[in-house]
């Protein structure tokens, strides 16, 4: 019997419980700066500090503590959430963006009378596969002084789409031959058309399962560099950074660790598990 | 098939040549001046002057990229003319001096390769270790405890980012257990090897986890295959059948994904040798970034590229040698 795709996502035990993370996550960035007591970037002085001076650990007023600045943890990860989810899915729109045309372009003229266009643009996914991005986004970065959110997004998105145009490329060709798009062709319809009526949303299930898991890299993309020091510079709240200033008081402080560490962990997880359901769901022949 | 090994390897030179320049271009034409960073904030622009004279520094991008290139590869002479280059026979490698350290770049190199090589190696050995053993026990066992516990934990491992998993590994089994140093390299082979371990297990975790699953889905489907059920069939042992014929066939794609996860051990490498003080060409790389020194950074990046694609021409290569239906 054939079930339809919401019915094959909803008994996926994964694909649910990953839609489910990502969507707390999502309700955590949008409504979570609101709802805490605390600014960000400001020191408690008042309900911040033990009798004895030192940050206080979790307390009614602090729910995770504080940091070593007495600045509330909670209003931190909260903050921290809004940057991560910006940058996971807008340099992943970039990303998908540029391999999609890229991938479009190359899948179509591949093996055809512009078949250079597709070595051309093959022999530049090759080089930005070898190219080591972390290295590069690092000198960008130090480079560049201060970094902002914008110059985050398009270094992150404009150099982590090769592998989508490679997958998008193999994915046009398998499909140039299957009869429906024979068919439309035996029954006069132009290229372009073909391309946007019939290739375009066959290739596009396969982009969303590579943009969902392409969320859960930038994320740690974006944590790695916070943690380097090159991401976007203190006091801005990441988590990446976050964990990076706990590393020095994770033994008296063990949460200035873990609280940013889990929630890496369950958005990566979440945006993870999403991605696979995704591929199960849309691709039968993958269950 | 003469042709297309051609044609792949001067690809492989032209991506290399590629991706040289690229980098060389980008660290030339960022704003900020190494000689600054050399001589320091107090410098006067006189000092700094003399630095940026030093280092050809004034001199047109166009120009250096020249004498980059030229000196790049040398043919015949000696370690005492070329000072800066390595020679393997006749054959010499020059990759300039650090504008830092007043050395050779091939000899820094050389000397943060081998505790790169050693974690990287020891890393590579636990994954692959654990990757099949907990894979095959997965498959074996499908949907029971075992199982079901194998599945979770990979997918917890695959998630975790390597400076979480490695500074949580560090606060437990260096600083609570106090079982391995906590970072820094070592005197004596056993310090070092000591040293190495926690750095190891924390990139190995994470390609554990991947080949866990990896393993696990190609034995579940390979343990439904014709060939397997005639094995059994034939009446051969459950160990002959699941490890002479399944995992075996199961190997191939797991040689793919190694080669291809090259690129993603020397990335993770940044991460772990930051956390552990490990002075290997992570170390090296993100000081020479921070420094802006040129030359070391062109050079990471060259070397990291040439694995990359080494990697990738083995996979191929390994395409051939274990799949007869390639050879054509």
């Amino acid at each position: 019997m054939h079930r339809s795709a919401w019915q094959r996502f909803g008994s996926n035990r994964g694909a649910v419980i990953g839609a489910l993370l990502v969507a707390l996550l999502v309700l955590f960035a949008l409504v979570g700066p609101w709802c805490v007591r605390f600014d960000p970037n400001l020191s408690d002085f008042v309900t911040g500090t033990d009798v004895d001076g030192s940050p206080v650990g979790p307390s009614a007023a602090h729910l995770l503590g504080v940091d070593n600045l007495l600045r509330d943890q909670l209003s931190r990860l909260a903050h921290g959430a809004r940057i991560s989810l910006a940058i996971g899915f807008v340099a992943t729109l970039l990303s998908a963006g540029v391999g999609l045309l890229v991938g479009l372009v190359a899948g179509w003229t591949a093996e055809r009378r512009h078949g250079w266009v597709d070595q051309g643009l093959m022999r530049l996914v090759d080089v930005g596969l070898s190219l080591p991005y972390l290295v590069l986004v690092m000198a960008l970065g130090v480079a560049l002084g201060d970094v902002t959110l914008t110059t985050l997004l398009a270094v992150l998105g404009l150099t982590s789409w090769f592998g989508t145009a490679r997958v998008i490329r193999s994915k046009v060709i398998q499909l140039r031959s299957v009869e429906f798009i024979e068919a439309a062709r035996a029954l006069g319809q132009t290229e372009l058309g073909i391309a946007r009526r019939h290739l375009l949303p066959n290739v596009l299930s396969t982009l969303v399962v590579i943009a969902t898991a392409h969320v859960a890299a930038m994320i740690i993309a974006e944590s790695v560099l916070s943690y380097l020091q090159v991401g976007l510079p203190p006091p801005t709240a990441t988590w990446g950074r976050m964990l990076q200033e706990g590393q020095s008081a994770i033994a008296e402080r063990p949460l200035m660790v873990v609280a940013p560490g889990v929630m890496i962990l369950l958005s990566v997880l979440g945006f993870n598990l999403l991605g696979e359901g995704l591929r199960d769901v849309l691709d039968p022949k993958h269950e | 098939m003469l042709r297309r090994l051609t044609t792949r390897l001067l690809w492989s030179v032209f991506t290399i040549w590629a991706v040289l320049t690229l980098t060389f271009a980008i660290f030339n034409w960022l704003p900020g001046d190494p000689a600054r960073v050399l001589a320091g904030p107090q410098a006067r622009p006189a000092d700094v002057q003399v630095i940026r004279d030093q280092l050809g520094l004034d001199q047109p991008v166009t120009t250096q990229y020249a004498r980059f290139l030229g000196r790049l590869l040398r043919f015949g002479g000696s370690a005492e003319q070329h000072p800066n280059a390595a020679f393997w026979g006749p054959v010499g490698l020059d990759l300039g001096e650090s504008y830092l350290k007043r050395q050779p770049v091939v000899s820094l190199i050389g000397k943060a390769l081998g505790p790169t090589l050693l974690v990287g190696i020891l890393a590579l050995a636990i994954q692959v270790a654990l990757g099949v053993l907990f894979g095959v026990m997965a498959a074996y066992w499908k949907h029971t405890v075992f199982d079901w516990g194998a599945v979770l934990l990979t997918l917890l491992g695959i998630s975790a980012p390597t400076f979480l998993t490695g500074l949580l590994l560090q606060h437990l089994f260096a600083r609570t257990l106090g079982w391995f140093p906590l970072d820094g390299y070592g005197e004596s082979q056993l310090e070092i090897l000591r040293s190495a371990f926690l750095p190891s297990l924390t990139l190995g975790l994470y390609g554990a986890a991947f080949y866990t699953r990896l393993v696990r889905d190609e034995m579940l489907t390979l343990l439904q295959s014709d060939f397997v059920r005639t094995a059994r069939a034939k009446g051969l042992s459950e160990r002959q059948v699941v490890f002479k014929h399944t995992l075996r066939n199961a190997l191939v794609p797991l040689v793919t994904v190694i080669g291809m996860n090259v690129g993603s051990l020397v990335g993770g490498a940044i991460v772990t040798e930051r956390i552990f003080r490990w002075p290997g060409i992570g170390t090296l790389t993100v000081n020479a970034i921070f420094d802006r020194d040129g030359p070391v950074v062109v050079a990471v990046v060259l070397l990291f590229s040439v694995a990359v694609v080494v990697s990738n021409l083995l996979v191929d290569a390994s395409y051939v040698a274990l799949d007869p239906r390639v050879r054509r």
